[in-house]
């Protein structure tokens, strides 16, 4: 049975050989053979069967096992027959010669077949080797990754690089639920049937899809990525056969290193979401009270001025009087609620940027005439350079900006201080500075004027401190840049930048001329 | 002062139809209110008020539906005067009619001024073959015009926009309408033009092109003609 089961594999892997390898082998062993003629002689034949030998053994060095025996057998035949006295015949008439031709035979035999197993050792040995590096340019990569996207892109590449296979990740969105497009993999958008194989694979932890047992009708296999703590998601790969033996255990160390990299990128962004929550949570307070508070202090001036005016009787003066507070204090609501609006517009993501070609310079203007009694007690310096072009800008966005910050620079400045306001483009960008020389800003709060409501210390009240966040969150849909910085002599200079095209009015100039 | 014009408000609120009706009436106009779109329509066509101040958000038909319907019969002007601030609400409202647009909350005042202009914008139909702005007079027929009897140098598009603008005084054009009217279809979408056109006319008449008073800038909306 043993020997039949060598055969077998012989066989196999002789037919693995490819018929020109047993063509080689048998030319190299007739080659020898020709070679060997000189030492036909009774002295001679000893020798023979060492260069015999020898030829099995460097063909045993890169041929397979079959060639290798086809050698072995022909060079031991062929060895009998032209060698071994008396010539041209199988018959052996020596006792010792017996013995010696059977030795030829097995130790050929042997000698072939051992080196070809070592080779195939050597060649597994390295195979391994290759798994081992490729894991470990793998995990190399994964604990380098930072945030999900990258972890995935890396997963991605890796295998397409070592299986060479397509595929994508569908990831859960922190409460088990996957996310029906593919993260990333964005030309990829799953269809109704991979969305629900998706979330089996998700739910049962094991394989589905294409080769498996489970919705095979379709052009993926879904693997589940399993963490200890949370599972990430589920791989899906467009491969053309399951793994099997090595390369699926290979596979499967792959699918671990992946998952656990995803998974430590996933917890650390539920955490960071967790905080984040704690902070948006504890920023609402702030913003619920002051809110509360803002409202209350107009409501109470419209409502005792106006009690005032119903329930007695005052000289006319005193009454215009009373009347402008009412009117001051609906101004300081108006503004109140405008904000907030704009504030909820941006925080609900709705700021819809509709941009159209404007002259700067009548925006400007507008605002300007909006803040005319603000502006009053200023010295206002406005400058528009002669070589603006038009832009193109949403122009509510950009008034509501101006405003807010000309609106500021009135609430800090000193009173007659001069504030100034200069519009330039250069390279392609609308350049807005707005400069007063009221207190300035904190280094501390320098830093994050633009990413929570601020209100300075010593500042007025009549503010919710939300406008530094519009002008910013204004800014940044129209893709432009909003900085601050004190000034050298006190105050603080808001600089803004956009980015606008040219706009095509050549046709324009010919007729104007 | 218009003396007995009478002013239709549509408006579901109370308080603010009371508060039109203190201020118009306290400058001598007659007001008349419905609290809804199906009253409104019914007291236009019984009262034929000089004016119709219409609120966008009522409760049984959209303020826009109203407009088209007023529009159909109903010629003399119609203020908007709705919380709705987006400019595409306004564009809307104004395409589909409407010769002005206000936002709650507004000061009288301003009110005030819109309801006059509009309401002699309908009175002098501009049908005129000489305008008369101010220092500025537009001759239609000839395409020309003058500032104090100067004669100033328009190129035909600008003339083209100045003589659309001033024949629709009161009123807020949209960017649209006039790039419909003075380009054509095919140049809606090229704003540069009129600005370009408007910064040039605006240093032929205005007195100081920065505060403009005659080409006034409407907000991301148009331009209106001014006093």
């Amino acid at each position: 049975m043993y020997i039949i089961n060598i055969i077998k594999k012989i066989v196999a892997s002789g037919l693995r050989s490819g018929i020109n390898q047993y063509i080689f082998s048998v030319l190299v062993i007739g080659l020898t053979v020709l070679l060997c003629i000189p030492l036909s002689n009774p002295q001679g034949y000893h020798v023979v069967s060492y260069i015999l030998l020898f030829a099995v053994s460097i063909l045993a060095t890169f041929m397979g096992i079959g060639p290798v025996f086809v050698a072995s057998t022909l060079s031991a035949l062929v060895w009998n027959y032209f060698f071994i006295p008396p010539h041209y015949t199988f018959h052996i008439d020596k006792a010792e010669d017996i013995l010696m031709f059977g030795l030829f035979f097995i130790i050929v035999l042997v000698n072939g077949i051992l080196t070809t197993r070592v080779r195939r050792q050597e060649r597994l040995a390295r195979d391994r080797e290759e798994r081992t590096n490729a894991l470990f340019q793998l995990t190399k990569g994964l604990s380098r990754a930072v945030g999900i996207d990258e972890v995935l892109t890396i997963a991605i590449g890796e295998i397409k690089d070592n299986f060479t296979l397509d595929s994508f990740f569908i990831l859960q969105d922190g409460n088990s639920i996957l996310i029906s497009s593919g993260r990333l993999q964005k030309e990829k958008i799953l269809s109704q049937n991979e969305y629900v194989i998706a979330e089996w694979v998700f739910k049962n932890g094991e394989n589905a899809g294409a080769f498996t047992n489970i919705h095979s009708e379709t052009d993926y296999t879904f693997y589940p990525l399993l963490g200890t703590r949370v599972n990430p998601g589920v791989l899906a790969v467009k491969q053309e056969k399951l793994f099997k033996g090595v390369q699926k255990a290979f596979w499967d160390t792959f699918l671990t290193q992946i998952s656990n990299a995803l998974e430590r990128e996933f917890l650390g962004e539920l955490a960071q979401k967790a905080r984040f929550l704690d902070e948006s949570d504890r920023l609402y307070k702030t913003l619920f009270n002051s809110i509360s508070h803002e409202l209350r202090i107009p409501v109470a001036t419209i409502m005792g001025a106006s009690d005032s005016l119903v329930n007695s009787t005052h000289p006319a003066n005193i009454q215009s009087a009373l009347c402008n507070e009412i009117f001051t204090a609906s101004l300081r609501l108006n503004r109140l609620i405008e904000n907030l609006l704009n504030m909820s517009r941006l925080e609900s993501g709705r700021i819809s940027v509709r941009l159209d070609w404007y002259d700067i310079n009548d925006l400007v203007n507008k605002v300007a005439e909006d803040l005319k009694d603000e502006l009053k007690p200023f010295s206002l310096a406005i400058s528009v350079s002669d070589n603006m072009p038009l832009v193109k800008i949403d122009y509510g966005l950009i008034e509501q900006v101006l405003y807010n910050l000309l609106f500021n620079a009135t609430q800090h400045a000193p009173v007659a201080s001069k504030i100034e306001l200069v519009v330039r483009y250069k390279d392609g960008e609308m350049m807005m500075e707005v400069m007063d020389r009221g207190p300035g800003f904190s280094d501390e709060a320098l830093k994050d004027v633009f990413k929570k409501p601020f209100r300075p210390e010593e500042a007025k009240t009549g503010s919710l401190g939300l406008g530094l966040l519009i002008i910013k969150g204004f800014i940044d849909a129209h893709k432009g840049s909003v900085i601050v910085e004190n000034r050298k002599g006190g105050g603080t200079m808001f600089t803004i930048k956009i980015p606008t095209e040219n706009p095509d009015i050549e046709n324009l100039k010919l007729e104007s001329t | 002062m218009n003396e007995n014009e009478t002013i239709l408000v549509i408006d579901d609120e109370l308080q603010i139809r009371r508060l039109l009706e203190i201020t118009l009436s306290a400058h001598g106009y007659k007001v008349i209110h419905a609290a809804n779109g199906k009253e409104g329509l019914i007291d236009a066509a019984t009262h034929h008020p000089a004016l119709i101040i219409l609120d966008l958000g009522l409760p049984d038909i959209e303020g826009l539906e109203i407009l088209k319907k007023l529009r159909e019969w109903f010629s003399k002007p119609v203020i908007i005067l709705s919380v709705r601030n987006s400019e595409e609400d306004i564009i809307t409202a104004l395409d589909n009619g409407a010769n002005d647009y206000l936002t709650k909350p507004f000061r009288s005042g301003e009110l005030l001024a819109r309801i006059r202009a509009a309401i002699r914008a309908g009175e002098n139909k501009n049908d005129a073959p000489v305008l008369q702005v101010g220092r500025l007079s537009i001759d239609m027929v000839n395409h020309i015009a003058r500032k104090d009897e100067e004669l100033l140098k328009l190129t035909s598009t600008e003339f083209a926009v100045l003589s659309l603008l001033a024949k629709n005084q009161g009123r807020v054009l949209t960017h649209q309408y006039i790039l419909k009217e003075v380009w054509g279809y095919g140049y809606l979408e090229q704003t540069q033009y009129l600005r370009v056109f408007v910064a040039q006319l605006r240093k032929k008449i205005e007195e100081d092109p920065s505060k403009p008073k005659l080409l006034v800038t409407e907000s991301g909306i148009g331009y209106r003609f001014g006093e």
